[in-house]
């Protein structure tokens, strides 16, 4: 093998990247616009048709409700719930969540003679204490094939809502880097962070 | 045609790769180190500052992408929507086991190998480690001794950065520390009711951890983000890409080539040597040969064992330097999960600020000063103390104003300790080359078979009995003792099947990582380990990989190689 035919063969030899000599914070800033992407917003419904994905935002809003600051739906976890549907879920918990999504409405119209969105705000207050007494009550410590659907919907809202933007940076306290570490300080004015599960 | 010629050849990239290419170029080799992954550019790879809205399914995985890819590797908590990326495919990667004795192996396939993702915990081994096996009888004796090894260790330790706490302790010798982390306040309540109760016997200190709490080596100190598994920009954690290839690089002297999957090593029968390895390039599938001096194979403990193996020539029918007979033998791993959690009473004005990237250490006390009756060797505890933030909301019962308003107070203090365990070296445990199955390159692959002995097993309920004792006497409420039931490969410490030995008939390398049968043929990965200690492995083989290195350049002086 002559000299060209070896750099043939090395051709696939890659320089070590030199990244020593820059700062951190620069290094940090390359970093974060390589990786800076709008996820989520003006995305298509996949699964959610219009009925559902704002029956799944008001829920979540009670869940979640805007107060000194945004709410699940500034924070557009249904967007997130659905995507989860779309991509994340099997065939069976999507099926079991649209027809929980159902069952409320079939609830509503039962009680109060109208759909849960149609229904007033007292009313729907009313259905939501029922749904989550009865979730509380299941036992955790049975291996259920899954949770009640009222406390999958509360988990997924309070994820969604905790690791948004929106969420995170408003209600949480999101730092990329805090710099340094102090093992042991005033509670003070603490909020989680994103990955405070 | 002549292949390309080199002084040596590295097949890997990872922890020892990059330490053999480091000590390799330095002392003068011109040096090849093949990786089969692809490059990793960290600009463009490391994703430790992304947020979780700018992932796609905000941490929680692509599942369908890891069922379908990762059914292997999704067991490490590592293998995430973030870092999934440094695990290999399992399905261009398989291998096979018995269906009743599951090994779950773990692999990175990229320049860096798995020290991108690695736990950074490194603890050095003692004379109790060295001399197990001549104590017990299991296994051989190792060749060295802390003594030959105790330099080594310094010369590692002063180049990657090390932080820890001294603790003057015979059986977790100290070693060139930067400043120790700091234990947060619950981790202070359970360390001084440890030292109250245990006095002497059992001690909390901080981890002992590959990550810069001072600036080192042009390096920056840790910013305390906290997810050192998906990379590090500032370098402020060791891996390869960061610290030991730069390094090589700089000497002018080394090439690296990535996408470069190692089938087998090229052996001279005539002159009963090493002549380099047979490469299928990644990408092509193009079979090509390299050609060097002295071959390092430091592909992590199972890739070297296999390269061995499928290394069959007409002197060495069942794998190359396998003329103990001992190659693929003496698989192990730590065994892990006995432990307990509790709660810490009290401290409730108090958290923390910052992601501390590392948590407690629990030297080993169990047959260090008087014998156990019912299990050899020991084991020691990793583990912390935390305050729960969002994440227990969501079960909380309400919805609404009130339960909004929980998500701005943490939860209690709890504490966790998390056992890690010696594994006995048995024959028994072992991998050979599957006859039918082949990878993605067409290279044959592993069939393991490794199970947990009774030993281990007793280990792991004693580190349930003996956390909870430590909880208890700390003040701890709410004490839960656990045994979790890991396969074996989960603790990714896998270590064996090409021991080192005295004896050339009942082990395959000696004491300087060498072949006994093939001179220039040295393996320096967790394949060398003649036992596991309790420590976490890698300072180790780091170790052992700068002093073979250096072994091997000597000899190549003196013309022995």
């Amino acid at each position: 093998m002559n000299r060209r035919e070896l750099l043939g063969a090395l051709c696939a030899t890659i320089a070590l990247p030199v990244f020593a000599g820059l700062p951190a914070d620069g290094l940090w800033a390359t970093g974060r616009r390589v990786h800076a992407r709008a996820r989520g917003r003006g995305r298509a419904f996949q699964v959610l048709d219009p009925h559902q994905s704002e029956t799944v935002a008001t829920i979540a809003e009670m869940i979640i409700p805007a107060t000194d600051t945004p709410g699940a739906r500034a924070a557009e976890v249904h967007r997130f719930i659905d995507l989860l549907l779309a991509e994340w879920a099997a065939d069976d918990e999507r099926a079991k969540f649209l027809q929980g999504l159902a069952d409320i409405d079939a609830r509503a119209r039962g009680a109060f003679g109208t759909d849960f969105l149609t229904a007033t705000a007292a009313q729907r207050v009313t259905l939501l204490t029922q749904l989550d007494g009865e979730a509380q009550k299941s036992d955790p410590t049975q291996p259920a094939a899954q949770p009640p659907f009222f406390q999958q919907l509360k988990w997924v809202a309070v994820f969604g809502y905790c690791t948004s933007e929106v969420g995170a940076n408003a209600e949480l306290h999101y730092q990329t880097i805090p710099g340094s570490y102090d093992a042991c300080t005033d509670l003070g004015s603490w909020r989680a962070a994103p990955g405070d599960y | 045609m002549a292949a390309p010629s080199f002084d040596a050849i590295v097949v890997g990239s990872g922890i020892t790769g990059g330490w053999a290419a480091k000590e390799l170029c330095e002392r003068g080799l011109k040096t090849l180190v093949l990786e089969a992954g692809r490059p990793i550019d960290p600009a463009r790879d490391y994703v430790e500052h992304v947020p979780p809205w700018e992932m796609k399914f905000r941490g929680l995985g692509d599942r369908k992408a890891l069922e379908r890819d990762h059914f292997i590797q999704r067991h490490c908590y590592a293998c995430n929507e973030y870092s999934g990326k440094f695990f290999v495919n399992d399905r261009e990667n398989p291998y096979t086991f018995d269906p009743d004795k599951p090994f779950h192996w773990i692999r990175g396939r990229q320049v860096g190998g798995r020290s991108i993702m690695w736990g950074r915990q490194v603890y050095r081994w003692s004379d109790l480690d060295f001399e197990a096996n001549a104590r017990d009888g299991f296994g051989v004796d190792w060749p060295i001794r802390y003594a030959e090894i105790a330099p080594w260790y310094d010369h590692v330790e002063r180049f990657i950065g090390v932080s820890g706490e001294r603790l003057g302790l015979p059986q977790l010798p100290d070693g060139q520390f930067l400043p120790p982390m700091a234990l947060n306040c619950a981790e202070q309540v359970v360390k001084e009711g440890i030292a109250k109760r245990f006095a002497g016997e059992r001690v909390l200190t901080i981890g002992r951890v590959a990550i810069l709490t001072v600036p080192h080596g042009g390096r920056a100190a840790c910013h305390y983000c906290g997810p050192c598994e998906r990379g590090c920009i500032t370098r402020s954690y060791f891996n390869s890409i960061g610290v030991t290839l730069p390094v090589a690089q700089a000497t002018g002297r080394l090439t690296l080539r990535p996408y470069s999957v190692v089938h087998s090593v090229i052996f001279d029968e005539q002159r009963s040597r090493a002549a380099g390895v047979r490469v299928i390039d990644a990408q092509t599938k193009e079979a090509l040969e390299f050609r060097a001096r002295v071959v390092f194979l430091c592909a992590s403990t199972l890739e070297s064992t296999r390269i061995l193996l499928n290394s069959r020539t007409a002197r060495f029918p069942t794998g190359l330097a396998n003329s103990s007979g001992q190659l693929g033998k003496n698989l192990m791993d730590h065994t892990m999960g006995g432990g307990a959690n509790g709660t810490i009473p009290g401290l409730e004005d108090r958290t923390v600020h910052g992601n501390r990237p590392n948590g407690i250490y629990v030297p080993r006390f169990r047959n260090v000063k008087t014998a156990h009756p019912d299990f050899l060797r020991g084991y020691g505890f990793q583990g912390g103390a935390g305050r729960p933030g969002w994440g227990r909301v969501a079960s909380q019962p309400g919805f609404g104003v009130e339960l909004k308003r929980a998500l701005r107070s943490p939860g209690p203090w709890g504490f966790s300790f998390y056992g890690f365990g010696e594994c006995l070296p048995r024959p028994t445990n072992y991998v050979e080359l599957d006859a039918e199955k082949v990878d993605a390159w067409g290279v044959p692959v592993l069939r393991i078979h490794c199970q947990w002995s009774d030993n281990e097993h007793k280990l792991l309920h004693d580190m349930s009995v003996t956390a909870a004792e430590m909880l208890e006497a700390a003040g701890a409420k709410d004490i839960k003792p656990f045994v979790d039931d890991n396969a074996p490969g989960l603790t990714i410490h896998e270590m064996g099947t090409a021991r080192m030995g005295r004896d050339p008939k009942t082990s395959v390398l000696n004491a300087h990582n060498q072949c006994h049968d093939v001179k220039n043929l040295f393996l320096t990965d967790g394949a060398c380990m003649a036992s596991t200690a309790n420590q976490n492995p890698s300072i180790t083989y780091m170790a052992l990989t700068a002093r073979a290195a250096a072994y091997a350049v000597e000899a190549m002086k003196r013309r022995e190689l």
